[in-house]
């Protein structure tokens, strides 16, 4: 067996048994791993019916064949359930250490099934497998967690954990690794909270097989060389990480401000990575066989929010920031150091409370809904206060803590939920930039970047570069985006390993590592499979094309100020040609064609 | 700043606007170490992008060139917004500069 181990855990904690069995190697070859595997036997095996936070749902940790290799940046798995926060296939993806350690214990997948009737860790060692008890680790945030877990198995352990978020079962929960990288989105850590699983430590001590050693090393070394030469993965995001962002979306009026209300935010220099690296930044920092290096360890001085941690990254930089009105970025991290703690996704977080805010600014929540607190465009102190309510769920951070788009639409404004499919939007205006308002209305877990980040051609000209105002091709684009990122985020890579690289030597790699002669189309076609397997998830579920929009302020309201202005987005121009790329009719669903041409 | 610098009398220099408001211009990134200012103000700009980035190259040296240029052209690491707009789109280094107009200068930056 070469790139994956052949080896899937399957945990039943309601009977508290662990058995192993073969990977379903035909499957694997034909969704590769991770977000791509996970998701097929999610869709196999789960009642798409089910209450995501009942026992009856799964959660399926994966690793891809890339993972613990020395392949550029492949330290990536995925954590694949159903939804509690929209009902889709939440495959949440996370760097750090985490991935490769599991891998190296032998698994391809670990799926866990049922629900403790006390809290748990798991506790992996090679073939060694437990669960204990982890009643004293309740209440724990996961820093200490995962200082405990380690303390009680070893110190050199990789731990997975949830924070007080996941366990009050907020649906921005995310699952923490090594205490700062995060399975963030789609509420993963909430469905880990409802099965009484507080962490899930890891050694291994094996390794990956690799099927041609001498091509995979040439591959590899090619591959690095390419990244490495790039200014962006070279030395860019090691210089200023993602945050970098800031500027060049605010310059280009495609910064979210005060929920979506604008896309232009005047300070916004101050929340930039340029002014994180003068002011915070401590060492960037790579997650496992990394060469980029875009993680920020930083330390904040100033007396009223210091500390030491991780972030902010770009997404999490605006979300508290401009989208808040906020240009305080001792704030902003100060934030982003109480999300990781508490293990919550800082893009739902911030969104959230930029909606409360404008709920609050707008008369339809008042300081009785707020616990007293005047939620105010760019008051920082009130910003922080609601992250660390939401963290505790705690008062009116009960309600925060079930995502912008169940809070508003409880006061009966849910067109103030700047999300799509309820999950929150990330940091790219679909108004300034149409083909990301695209990409946003299709994707299959709602408003995401990652699975199809068309900025990089329409904002960063990152191999291409299209005109970020202009509708024509862009359908292509996000179709071609989806699909290749759906292959890569199965393989184990890191999305940014693609500011350097592309399909080719994805391809070239992964059959080298593995055996299996994979061509950039397959590869590619690989990635259609995936997104039509989570699309019919969808179909299942209830989704129609009628999900597939964006908030109507982005249709209708123009921005108000800053180079876009004027701008609204003209998804209705692309979205026909959308489906009919495809191959989906006019409704939004695969013909028969297409399944059968994707082997589903 | 003050005057066209790497200009001298006499010579031909860059063509000039007609217009006498200054150009705005913006660095961010690494173009903040290659200029040592986060902004600066031209008086009597040129008429094209192509000739400011002459001209700021004579102004900072040989690196802030080597960013900027590749051969004749653009270099396809430099991201120059004219008005937020992305000078590719627009005419390259023919894009027009007209008053009022803000420039921002970027390397190629990425993230998500």
């Amino acid at each position: 067996m070469y790139g994956w181990t052949g080896t899937t855990l399957r945990i039943d904690l309601t009977k508290g048994i662990a058995t192993r069995e073969a990977t379903n190697m035909t499957l694997a070859h034909e969704y590769i791993g991770a977000r791509g595997l996970g998701g097929r036997i999610l869709t196999d095996e789960v009642d798409h019916n089910v209450d995501a936070l009942s026992p009856a749902n799964k959660l399926i940790f994966a690793p891809g064949p890339f993972t613990g290799t020395f392949a550029p940046s492949a330290g990536r798995f995925n954590v694949i359930t159903k939804s509690p926060l929209n009902g889709t296939i939440a495959a949440s993806n996370s760097g750090g250490t985490f991935g490769a350690e599991l891998k190296y214990a032998g698994y391809d997948m670990v799926i866990i099934e049922g629900k403790s009737p006390k809290p748990v860790y798991l506790w992996i060692k090679n073939d060694q497998v437990e669960l204990r008890d982890a009643s004293g680790l309740w209440g724990l945030n996961a820093h200490d967690a995962t200082d405990a877990v380690r303390e009680l198995t070893d110190e050199d352990a990789k731990v997975a954990c949830i924070g007080p978020a996941g366990e009050h079962l907020a649906l921005m929960g995310c699952i923490m690794n090594e205490m700062h990288r995060a399975a963030g989105r789609t509420g993963v850590g909430a469905v880990m909270g409802s099965k009484n699983l507080k962490a899930f430590a890891v050694v291994g001590t094996g390794s990956v097989t690799v099927a041609d050693p001498v091509a995979f090393k040439a591959a590899v070394m090619k591959a690095r060389g390419k990244i490495q030469a790039h200014p962006v993965g070279g030395a860019g995001l090691k210089a200023y990480g993602t945050n970098v962002l800031v500027n060049i979306l605010n310059e280009t009026g495609a910064l979210p401000t005060r929920n979506f209300q604008d896309g232009y935010f005047p300070t916004a220099d101050k929340t930039g990575g340029e002014s994180l690296a003068a002011k915070q930044l401590v060492r960037p920092k790579g997650c496992f066989s990394c060469i980029i290096s875009c993680g920020r360890v930083t330390k904040v001085d100033n007396p009223e929010y210091a500390g030491i941690g991780e972030g902010p990254e770009y997404e999490t930089a605006w979300g508290f920031g401009a989208d808040c009105g906020i240009d305080d970025l001792d704030a902003i991290t100060k934030a982003n150091f109480l999300c990781n703690e508490y293990g919550m996704d800082t893009i739902a977080c911030a969104s959230t409370i930029a909606c409360a805010m404008e709920l609050f600014e707008r008369g339809y929540l008042t300081l009785a809904d707020t616990d007293g607190i005047d939620l105010r465009w760019g008051d920082a102190h009130a910003m922080v206060e609601m992250v660390r309510k939401c963290g505790e769920g705690e008062g009116f951070g009960k309600r925060l803590a079930e995502g912008s788009y169940r809070l508003a639409d409880s006061v009966g404004h849910p067109e103030l939920s700047m999300t799509v499919k309820k999950q929150e939007m990330p940091a790219y205006d679909p108004r300034g930039v149409q083909g990301i308002g695209l990409n946003y209305a299709t994707n299959n877990r709602g408003g995401c970047h990652v699975r199809g980040y068309t900025i990089a051609v329409e904002v960063l000209g990152n191999g291409m570069s299209m005109d970020p105002h202009v509708t024509e091709g862009k359908a292509g684009l996000g179709i071609a985006f989806q699909n290749l990122t759906a292959a890569l985020d199965s393989s184990g890579a890191c999305l940014f390993s693609t500011f350097g690289i592309g399909g080719d030597e994805l391809a070239e790699m992964l059959t080298a590592l593995t055996g299996v002669s994979y061509t950039v189309e397959e590869f590619v076609k690989i990635g259609e499979r995936i997104w039509n397997n989570e699309r019919m998830w969808n179909l299942d579920n209830g989704y129609t094309s009628a999900d597939d929009t964006l908030p109507q302020r982005l249709l209708d309201e123009p921005i108000l100020t800053g180079p876009s202005k004027g701008e609204v987005n003209h998804l209705g121009e692309m979205l026909p040609e959308y489906y009919s790329l495809r191959g989906w009719d006019e409704d939004g669903v695969p013909t028969e064609a297409t399944l059968e041409s994707l082997s589903l | 700043m003050a005057g066209l610098p790497g200009v001298t009398p006499g010579s031909p220099g860059p063509a000039v606007c007609e217009w006498s408001a200054p150009l705005n211009i913006k660095y961010f990134a690494t173009f903040r170490d290659l200029t040592g200012e986060t902004a600066c103000v031209l008086e009597n700009p040129p008429a094209t992008v192509g000739e400011l980035l002459e001209v700021l190259s004579a102004r900072y040296g040989t690196p802030f060139r080597r960013a900027a240029f590749e051969g004749e052209d653009l270099s396809p690491f430099l991201v120059l917004l004219v008005n937020g707009r992305n000078v590719r789109h627009t005419g390259g280094r023919t894009t027009p500069l007209r008053e009022q107009d803000e420039v921002c200068v970027f390397p190629m930056v990425a993230g998500g």
